[in-house]
């Protein structure tokens, strides 16, 4: 009489979803490789032990969610803040207040002088643009504008 | 090389010519956003100035307009 062997048992214990280590594939060492032809272990396990291997990448948490109560935050695209202010305050152009409103620390000549850095190293860049076919006037006028400021 | 109606030197363009060239300081960074789109680009510049986009030519965008 055939017996009645093999196949899929749905009870075996691999088919059992709760059956997930709590460490996931971090709880294995990784450090013990065997199996190797003979002479070639102990090779091994020297050079791995002359080159410790690296701490183990701190696990990934997921971005948090606003807590309620915190209100949605304020795109580029809203026209006034929360607390009723323009987008534009502190801005020496549309509504609201002027750049003297910011505190000194934005308006530092320190700042603008890294800007000025920056701005010249790309002013090459900017130029080489102008010579791009279809290339507006008006950028071309602005680029004209930029180096006369700067150089 | 073509002129990219939604790359570094349009958005330069379009921010520069809007807020006025003294503002180039503010300009530049705004132009190195990675804006979504041209329109979104231009609604924020319209909503920052009040007024039409500057700079471009032809294919400047007029949300308004398309209204």
């Amino acid at each position: 009489m055939a017996e009645n062997r093999g196949g899929m048992r749905p009870t075996a214990p691999q088919n059992n979803p709760a059956n997930v280590s709590a460490t996931g594939g971090n709880g294995q060492s990784g450090r013990d490789y065997t199996g190797f032809a003979y002479g070639q272990n102990q090779a091994l396990a020297e050079q791995q032990a002359s080159a410790p291997m690296a701490a183990a990448p701190a696990p990934v948490r997921p971005p948090s969610q606003a807590m309620p109560g915190m209100g949605g935050g304020v795109t580029p695209l809203d026209e006034l803040q929360p607390d009723g202010r323009p987008i534009s305050d502190g801005v020496d152009f549309g509504a609201g207040r002027g750049s003297e409103a910011l505190p000194s620390r934005i308006t530092s000549p320190m700042n603008q002088s890294e800007n000025l850095d920056l701005i010249k190293r790309y002013l090459p860049d900017l130029i080489n643009a102008t010579r791009i076919p279809n290339a507006p006037d008006s950028y071309k006028r602005f680029v004209n504008y930029l180096r006369e400021q700067i150089l | 090389m073509q002129w990219l109606e939604n790359g570094f030197f349009d958005h330069l363009d379009k921010f520069a010519n809007s807020l006025g060239y003294e503002n180039y300081e503010i300009a530049i960074p705004l132009a190195m956003v990675k804006w979504k789109s041209p329109e979104d680009r231009d609604v924020f510049i319209m909503t920052l100035t009040n007024q039409d986009v500057k700079g471009g030519g032809a294919h400047n965008f007029n949300p308004l307009a398309v209204k």
